[in-house]
C-alpha cells in the first residue's frame, strides 16, 4: 500500500482521520502512532522490528546524552572556572562517545542491510585477482521500507540532543511517532525534531481548511504521479533496460524522460505526503522548490530533495568545516598556498564527504557513487571558476538577471541534470558510460518527430497527456516561483470557480491517469532507496 | 453548519458529475467495444449483446476463454453461449462481470471455471479489489477512462474474438505425465473467494441460472488437492461440479497436440474437444434450447461461418 494507491487515499487516510478525531486531543498522537506502525507493518511485515529497534536505540541514546548534560550542569554549579573547563571537557568526551555509539550502531545496521552485498561483490572481485578466497557470500537481504530515511532522521535527532539544540524526548512512544510517522516513513522528507514534534503531539482537531488543503495537495501529487510519471516509466524502462539496442537521440530522450519521471514521481509523492500531514494539521517541510528553475548545479541541489541536502549540510558539511583537519589546512594554506587555494581546499574537504555520502545513500552501486562525485566535481568547479567568471561577466557587461542570460544558465543546468540522471538510472556505471557514449553515436534530431519515439510503448495520446501534464506543472511551478501558492491564490477566487478547478483536477487524475488496462502499477522509485 | 452543507454540496456535485460522465462513457465504450483493447473488453462486449439472447455464460480466468468455444457449441448444439473470461480474473471481477452479464441476460446456466477459486493475491490486494471492483462497476468511468485516447490514436481493431473465445492454434506439448495423483489432501480456498462465491451463488439464484463449476483440463493449474477442495465445496453447496482433468481419456485429449503452452492453457484443438463434450453435457442435463433456426439469431450463424473460415486456416 503505497501513498498513490487508492487504498491509502480513500480508505487508510479516512479511517485514520475518523479514529484521530474521535479520540480526546491528548491521545490523538497515539492514534497516529498506531496507524503509523500499522502502515509500516502492512508494507514491511515483521521488518517493523528494525523500526522499533531504531526507535529504542535513538530514544535511549538521547536520554543518556541528556543525563550527561544534566550531570555536567550539576557539577559545574559548584566548580570554579578552571574546574568548569575540565568538567566540560570530560562530559564533551563522554557525550561524543555516547553519540558515536548510537550513530555507529544505527549506521552498522544500515550498512549491513544496504551495503553488505556491495562490499562482498567488490571484495571478491579484488581478491579473485589476487587469487585469494573470500570467506563471505552475498545474501538475500530484504530492506525494511524507509530505512535510509528514518536512520538519517534518527541520527539527526541524536546529534541535535548532543549539540543541546533540543532536549531529549522523555516518552519513547512519542519518539516512535517522530521517527515512524506514516506519511513520511517511505520517502521522507527527513525531518528534524523541531520541524514536526510540536504539531505531531498537539493533536489539533481536524478542520475544514486543513482537510481541503490536504486533499487538494494529495490530488495534485496523484496528478503528477499517475498522469506523467507512470506514463513515462514505460519508454524509460524500454530504453534503459535494453540500452545496447539504442543510440543517439533515443538515449538523450530517455535521459530527459527519466529526469521528468523522477521529478514528477518524487515531488508528486511529496505532495501526497505533505497533503497527508496537512489533513492532521501537521506541516511537513517542503522537499522541492521548482528545481528546474535552478541556474547552477549547486542551486539545483538547494531546490531538489531539500531535506536530504539540508541534512548533509547540517550533520556533515558544517561539522567537517569546523573540524580540526579543516583548521589545520586553513593555517597551512594561508601560509603556503594563498587565499584562493585555501578556500578551494576547504570547500573540497567539506564537500567531498557530503557528495560521497549522497551517492552512497541512494544505494550500493558504483553508479550512485559516480553520481555523487559528478556533482562534487561540478560544484567544486563552480567554486573554482567563480572569480574568473565574475570578472568576465563584468568586462563583457553581462547582466546576470537579464532574461537571455538566465535562459542560458537554466539550459546549462538542465544539461547537467539530464546527464547526471542518465548515470543515476543506468543499470550500473558501465551501462551509464556506454549510454553516454552512444548518445553521440548517430545522433539524428529527426528521431524526435519521425515516429521513432512512438516505438517505446507510448502512443500519441500518451505523449499528449504527458505534454499537457508538464505544461500544467510548469505553469503552477512558475506561479509558485513568483511567490505564494496556487492553492492560496485559489482561495481568493469565488467558490464556484475554485470548485471547478478542484473538479478539473479530480477528473484529470481519473481520466488521464495511467492506471487500469494497458498500464502496469509503478512502484515509488525513492521508496527503494 | 455552513461548512458541513458546503462539503455535502461539493460531494453531491462530484457524485453527479461522476455518475453522468460514467453513464456517457459507458454508452460510448459499448459502441466502440471492438476497438477497446485490454482485459476490461468483455465487460463491454457482453453489455453489447442483444438483450435476453444468451443461454450460457462462462466466467473465469484465461482457462475459461481458451477452453470453451461458443461458436462451436452453437454449430453443434445451437446453444447461445458467451465467455466473459479475463486473464487472471480475480473473484471480485468474476462477481461484477457476472452482474454485468445478468443485467440484460437470463441464461439457463452459468459455468464458472474454477482456477480462480485458488487465486490469493494476499489481504491488501484482496481489499483493494474488494473496494475497486464495485467502484468500477458503479462508475464505469474508472474502468474505461482511457477511451479518450481513441481520439488521438484512432480506432485500432483488437484481436478477433468469437463471443469471448480467441483462437490460439499454437502447440507447445505437455509431457510430464499424470498430474491428478490421488490424495486425501485438500487445498485451502481463500476467504475472499469463499465470500464472493456465496455472492455469485445468490446472484445466479436471483437470475434463475444454474451455477456449474467446471475445471478445464490444465496440468499446470490443477491437482487432486484442488479437485478435493472444489468437490467438497460443491457438495456442501449443492452445486454441480465437472472436473475435466479426470476425463482426459473421455475427451480424447492429446497433450502433444492440444496444449498451447506446455500444459497451462488449451489451444484451439484442445478447446474443440472440451467444447464438444461440454455442449453435449449441458444439452442433455439442462435441456438447453436450440436456436440455430431462430431468425432472431441470424447473426450467430453469420459469425459461425466467419469462425469456421478462420479455424480452417488455423488448422492448416
Amino acid at each position: 500500500m503505497a501513498y498513490h494507491a487508492a487504498l491509502y487515499v480513500f480508505v487508510f487516510l479516512p479511517v485514520c482521520l475518523v479514529a484521530y478525531q474521535s479520540m480526546p486531543q491528548r491521545h490523538r498522537w497515539k492514534v497516529l502512532l498506531g496507524f503509523s506502525w500499522l502502515f509500516f507493518y502492512l508494507i514491511s511485515g515483521k521488518l517493523i522490528i528494525y523500526l522499533i529497534g531504531t526507535t529504542l536505540l535513538t530514544h535511549y541514546t538521547g536520554i543518556w546524552l541528556t543525563l550527561l548534560k544534566e550531570k555536567e550542569c550539576r557539577e559545574k554549579e559548584q566548580a570554579d572556572r578552571a574546574a568548569k573547563r575540565e568538567i566540560k571537557k570530560k562530559y564533551q568526551k563522554q557525550g561524543r562517545a555516547v553519540l558515536a555509539l548510537g550513530v555507529i550502531l544505527l549506521l552498522a545496521v544500515l550498512a549491513y542491510m544496504k551495503y553488505y552485498n556491495f562490499f562482498v561483490d567488490n571484495a571478491s572481485l579484488i581478491l579473485d585477482r589476487l587469487l585469494l578466497p573470500l570467506p563471505l557470500e552475498t545474501k538475500r537481504i530484504i530492506l525494511p521500507i524507509g530505512i535510509s530515511f528514518y536512520t538519517l532522521q534518527a541520527i539527526g535527532y541524536m546529534a541535535d540532543v548532543y549539540w543541546g539544540k533540543i532536549r531529549a524526548e522523555e516518552n519513547v512512544f512519542r519518539n516512535a511517532l517522530f521517527l515512524g510517522f506514516f506519511p513520511q516513513i517511505m520517502e521522507g522528507p527527513i525531518c528534524r525534531y523541531t520541524d514536526t514534534a510540536g504539531e505531531l503531539f498537539a493533536g489539533k482537531p481536524l478542520s475544514y481548511e486543513n482537510l481541503s488543503d490536504g486533499y487538494v495537495r494529495i490530488f495534485w501529487g496523484l496528478f503528477k504521479k499517475k498522469v506523467i510519471a507512470d506514463r513515462l516509466s514505460v519508454p524509460v524502462s524500454a530504453v534503459f533496460d535494453h540500452y545496447g539496442d539504442h543510440h543517439g537521440a533515443v538515449i538523450a530522450a530517455a535521459a530527459v524522460a527519466y529526469t521528468i519521471q523522477l521529478y514528477m514521481e518524487f515531488s508528486g509523492c511529496m505532495d501526497i505526503v505533505i497533503g497527508s500531514g496537512k489533513l492532521f494539521g501537521i506541516c511537513l517541510p517542503e522537499n522541492f522548490r521548482q528545481p528546474f528553475s535552478a541556474r547552477s548545479a549547486a542551486e539545483f541541489w538547494r531546490r531538489w530533495h531539500i531535506s536530504l541536502g539540508t541534512w548533509f549540510k547540517t550533520y556533515i558539511f558544517y561539522p567537517v568545516s569546523m573540524s580540526g583537519l579543516v583548521k589545520k589546512w586553513n593555517q597551512f594554506g594561508k601560509k603556503h598556498a594563498g587565499k584562493y587555494i585555501t578556500q578551494l581546499g576547504v570547500s573540497a574537504i567539506a564537500l567531498f564527504p557530503v557528495w560521497l555520502c549522497n551517492g552512497l545513500w541512494h544505494g550500493a552501486r558504483w553508479s550512485y557513487i559516480f553520481y555523487g562525485m559528478y556533482y562534487f566535481t561540478l560544484i567544486l568547479l563552480g567554486i573554482a571558476v567563480k572569480p574568473g567568471r565574475d570578472r568576465i561577466l563584468k568586462v563583457c557587461r553581462i547582466n546576470e538577471d537579464a532574461l537571455y542570460w538566465r535562459i542560458i544558465q537554466i539550459g546549462k543546468t538542465w544539461v547537467i541534470i539530464f546527464t547526471g540522471e542518465l548515470f543515476f538510472r543506468a543499470d550500473g556505471l558501465r551501462a551509464g558510460l556506454s549510454m553516454f557514449r552512444s548518445m553521440f553515436d548517430g545522433f539524428d534530431i529527426r528521431q524526435f518527430w519521425d515516429g521513432t519515439m512512438l516505438g517505446f510503448g507510448l502512443s500519441r495520446a500518451d505523449f499528449a497527456a504527458i505534454a499537457a501534464g508538464c505544461i500544467v506543472v510548469a505553469v503552477v511551478g512558475h506561479l509558485k516561483e513568483r511567490g505564494g501558492t496556487v492553492n492560496g491564490r485559489l482561495k481568493k477566487v469565488p467558490t464556484p470557480v475554485r470548485w471547478c478547478v478542484y473538479y478539473a483536477l479530480i477528473f484529470a487524475v481519473l481520466l488521464l491517469g495511467a492506471y487500469g488496462d494497458g498500464y502496469q502499477a509503478v512502484d515509488l522509485i525513492y521508496a527503494g532507496f | 453548519m455552513k461548512t458541513v452543507k458546503r462539503v455535502i454540496l461539493f460531494f453531491v456535485i462530484l457524485a453527479v458529475l461522476l455518475g453522468a460522465s460514467s453513464a456517457w462513457i459507458h454508452a460510448e465504450a459499448v459502441k466502440l467495444a471492438d476497438f477497446i483493447p485490454g482485459r476490461s473488453r468483455p465487460f463491454l462486449t457482453i453489455a453489447a449483446e442483444k438483450k435476453e439472447t444468451l443461454d450460457l455464460v462462462v466466467v473465469g480466468d484465461s482457462e475459461s476463454y481458451t477452453s470453451v468455444s461458443p461458436m462451436q457449441m452453437w454449430k453443434e448444439q445451437g446453444i447461445a453461449g458467451y465467455i466473459c473470461g479475463q486473464p487472471g480474473q480475480k473473484i471480485q471481477e468474476t462477481y461484477y462481470m457476472l452482474k454485468t452479464a445478468l443485467k440484460e441476460q437470463s441464461p439457463k446456466v452459468v459455468v464458472l471455471e474454477t482456477n480462480l477459486m485458488f487465486r490469493d493475491p494476499g489481504p491488501i490486494k484482496n481489499l483493494q479489489s474488494t473496494i475497486a471492483e464495485p467502484a468500477r462497476y458503479h462508475f464505469p468511468l474508472l474502468r474505461f477512462h482511457n477511451l479518450w485516447k481513441i481520439a488521438f490514436d484512432g480506432k485500432k481493431p483488437g484481436e478477433p474474438v468469437f463471443k469471448g473465445f480467441s483462437i490460439r492454434s499454437g502447440v507447445a506439448p505437455f509431457d510430464s505425465g499424470d498430474y491428478m495423483k490421488e490424495t486425501e489432501e485438500v487445498q485451502e480456498m481463500p476467504k475472499a473467494v469463499q465470500f464472493y462465491m456465496e455472492e455469485i451463488r445468490e446472484l445466479c439464484k436471483r437470475s434463475g441460472a444454474e451455477l456449474v463449476l467446471m475445471s478445464a483440463p490444465s496440468p499446470k493449474n490443477y491437482s487432486c488437492k484442488k479437485h478435493n477442495a472444489i468437490e467438497n465445496y460443491a457438495k456442501e453447496k449443492g452445486l454441480t461440479y465437472v472436473d475435466l482433468n479426470l476425463k482426459i481419456k473421455e475427451l480424447g485429449m492429446d497433450w502433444q497436440q492440444d496444449s498451447y503452452d506446455k500444459g497451462d492453457h488449451l489451444n484451439l484443438f484442445g478447446a474443440q474437444k472440451v467444447t464438444a463434450w461440454l455442449g453435449k453435457y449441458l444439452k442433455e442435463k439442462y435441456e438447453m434450447p436450440d436456436h440455430r433456426n431462430d431468425p432472431a439469431y441470424e447473426n450467430w450463424n453469420r459469425m459461425e461461418k466467419k469462425y469456421a473460415e478462420i479455424i480452417q486456416k488455423a488448422a492448416l
